[in-house]
């Protein structure tokens, strides 16, 4: 009993650990306990209010100033910050148009006037947007979505909009939607060639193709897609025009030899036939008149013309209702319906 | 202290814009196609208000060499960022409408109360040599107000033609807004002028609260819509894909994500449920070695099948990595072509932040090879801060 007890307590603590509910290794900073023992924090981030000043954290000396037997030889801040503050510090200098002595004065050297919540640990020592715009008109640059006034080379940022347009969930998916009225703000941080990567009528190969090392990049047709495309396709009909040419199909198709060969036809038996119940063409042409398209579009259309003219054995493919504001003489009306003959 | 916060404001402006030009070269090799690709990326800032871009690769194919722009581009914006323009090869995405490759201008201006102007005019981008197209030349433009830090709404329209004949006539709405700090809501609607009719509708509410974003989510699309109102295909009327559903995604521990998708497909008569669930474990606080697992139910009438996918990355010393990927599809007719579709890759990264290189083994059963192995290679170097 008592050993069964100990395994579920060793097991428990594992998993908090694995979860990151116990942390192990760098622990965030004691901001807490030094601003509660009254160190100011210019004490210890030395020279911070004075210009120029770039963003810095403090090095060993500033530690052993008060801590003078350090217990190991190792850099304070390897065991003493989180590794998440560290790297949002390195892409913060890089990218961020920022002047702690510019802001020294109006903040009459409150530093927690915009750290707010530093007490609670460093995970963020970066203040969000929001406390800037507390003080900072940016109408300006947000109508003119002029994100450079504070931002220096979004583009090679790792940033994501923190809370709206905000990159998680199915992003992939719900991108398009919310592309749609904020397509200046995705050039803030995107380039041409990262909507091309996936939209470009010349891209080469897919970024999950061209990164295969990178099982968690966001990419379209991810994995096993080639087995299970036309699953995928047939379940949303169209989608895939929103980024191939309807004939992309057939190029891929003929140079694979799956289609293109003359002598014998890709559809099920049943297809086409003299009885209704022998023309599944008619109802999978419906649903899907994009997959149609990609063979039959073109000269290919001749196939359909053959029965579906007027007067012709198919009879008309117009659903009831059906309109358009084409004039007969324009393609694709003509195909059937001969100039000079009643409709 | 207004002159010092000048001067700072022009000495950080004439730093962003003093961008050193980025360069990215990339070689990948394949056993299966493309066989070889070399990819070379390029931008930088030429100059106060202007920004070039170009990328272009070639390749080997079953022995046919091949090369393409995929996008050259020049921009160009006014000190204040009010008026900005576009030259080249790039992608246009305008509001609701459809994103197109052109070869073309673009230009936007932002107008007094919130209001934006923008335009394009271009030719379509066509792969290689091909002259295959349906269109000739196409122009739109959209007009957007925005509704302060809350979102916009915007009108869109465009029409492509071939040799003067109306291919495409299409009118979008956009809207987008932020409710709140907690609350987003997005759609766009597309109609079709030239076949009078919807072409699409997406929908997409989310809402955050703490850990837990939850967001629903509709679409509608009349796949007839879509192609060029000159193909007899266009003609056959609407028969709408339809799809709906809630996605969760919850942060329940530091290291841990859960996603859960629940939603349901329509087409024709055909309505299916459709289910993904995902797990994300990153195994260190920066999420450089991590674990994905995710199973999923898809597709409709006789289309359905069920997926498991999983992943691994592990960092190891010395700047590499260990990742693996692998996926199993069951489809529930298998008409003859298998009835497990497995697929996996396991790669070793090796990245310093200067080069890239990795190497893989990819395997696969599917309906078009019975039982397939490749070996991938690639090699990337980076210039500037690319």
């Amino acid at each position: 009993m008592r050993r069964r007890a100990l395994v579920i307590c060793l097991a428990l603590t594992a998993c908090a650990g694995v979860l990151g509910l116990s942390r192990s290794g760098p622990q965030p900073f004691p901001h807490r306990k030094h601003a509660t023992a009254g160190i100011a924090c210019t004490r210890c981030h030395v020279g911070i209010d004075a210009s120029p000043s770039t963003l810095h954290l403090p090095d060993d000396t500033a530690c052993t100033t008060c801590h003078t037997k350090p217990h190991n030889q190792g850099a304070c801040l390897g065991c003493h910050a989180a590794p998440g503050a560290l790297a949002e510090l390195a892409e913060a200098r890089d990218h961020l148009v920022f002047d702690h002595a510019v802001h020294a004065a109006p903040s009459r050297g409150d530093c927690m006037r915009c750290h707010v919540g530093i007490a609670d640990g460093d995970d963020h020592l970066r203040p969000p947007m929001a406390t800037c715009f507390r003080c900072h008109d940016h109408d300006a640059a947000r109508d003119a979505r002029r994100c450079d006034a504070c931002h220096r080379g979004l583009e090679d940022t790792r940033l994501l909009p923190q809370s709206h347009l905000a990159h998680d969930g199915d992003w992939m998916r719900e991108h398009g939607t919310r592309a749609a009225a904020s397509g200046d703000s995705c050039q803030s941080c995107h380039r041409e060639s990262f909507c091309a990567d996936c939209h470009g009528k010349t891209a080469p190969a897919l970024p999950a193709t061209r990164r295969f090392a990178d099982p968690f990049g966001a990419s379209v047709h991810r994995a096993g897609f080639t087995a299970r495309h036309s699953l995928e396709a047939r379940a949303e009909p169209g989608a895939c025009t929103t980024c191939h040419s309807p004939d992309r199909c057939a190029a891929c198709h003929t140079s694979r030899g799956v289609a293109g060969d003359q002598r014998r036809s890709p559809h099920p038996p049943g297809w086409v036939g003299p009885a209704a119940a022998d023309n599944e063409h008619g109802r999978q042409a419906r649903r899907d008149p994009v997959a149609c398209a990609s063979c039959h579009d073109g000269a290919g259309q001749s196939l359909c013309v053959g029965c579906h003219k007027v007067g012709g054995v198919g009879g008309t493919p117009h659903p009831p209702g059906w309109s358009s504001r084409l004039p007969m003489g324009a393609l694709p009306c003509r195909l059937c319906h001969t100039p000079g003959r009643s409709p | 202290m207004r002159r010092l916060l000048a001067v700072a404001a022009v000495a950080a402006a004439s730093r962003a814009d003093a961008d050193p030009l980025r360069l990215r070269a990339d070689a990948l090799s394949t056993t299966a196609a493309p066989a070889g690709l070399l990819t070379l990326e390029a931008d930088g800032s030429p100059g106060p208000g202007l920004a070039a871009e170009a990328v272009v690769w070639t390749g080997s194919l079953a022995d046919q060499a091949r090369g393409d722009v995929l996008v050259i581009a020049l921009r160009a914006h006014t000190a204040d960022g009010r008026a900005s323009g576009r030259i080249g090869r790039f992608v246009e995405s305008l509001g609701a409408l459809r994103p197109i490759h052109v070869d073309g201008a673009a230009g936007r201006v932002y107008l007094p109360l919130q209001l934006a102007v923008e335009a394009y005019a271009g030719v379509p981008v066509v792969p290689g040599l091909a002259t295959a197209r349906a269109w000739s030349w196409a122009t739109g433009g959209r007009i957007a107000r925005g509704l302060g830090d809350a979102g916009s709404i915007g009108v869109a329209y465009t029409q492509q033609r071939d040799d003067g004949r109306l291919t495409s006539e299409e009118l979008g709405i956009d809207a987008g807004t932020a409710l709140g700090k907690s609350d987003d809501l997005g759609a766009k609607l597309a109609y079709d002028l030239a076949n009078p009719g919807i072409a699409e509708v997406t929908a997409s509410a989310s809402h955050r609260s703490g850990a837990l974003r939850s967001e629903l989510y509709v679409s509608h699309r009349a796949a007839s819509h879509l192609l060029p109102a000159t193909s007899l295909f266009s003609v056959l009327g609407d028969v709408p894909a339809e799809r709906a559903g809630a996605v969760a995604t919850w942060r329940c521990a530091p290291r841990l994500d859960l996603v859960a998708d629940l939603g349901a497909r329509r087409v024709d008569r055909d309505v299916a449920p459709e289910l993904v669930v995902r797990a994300r474990l990153r195994l260190d606080d920066l999420g450089t070695s991590a674990l994905t697992g995710e199973l999923r139910r898809d597709g409709v009438g006789s289309d359905m099948w069920t997926g498991a996918r999983g992943a691994a990355r592990i960092a190891l010393p010395h700047a590499l990595a260990v990742t693996t990927e692998l996926e199993l599809v069951i489809p529930d007719h298998d008409r003859g072509l298998g009835a497990v579709w497995p697929w996996g890759l396991a790669a070793l990264a090796w990245d310093d932040g200067t080069w890239q290189a990795a190497v893989a083994v990819e395997a696969s059963a599917s309906p078009q090879d019975r039982r397939r192995v490749d070996v991938l290679g690639q090699l990337s170097r980076r210039w500037g801060s690319r």
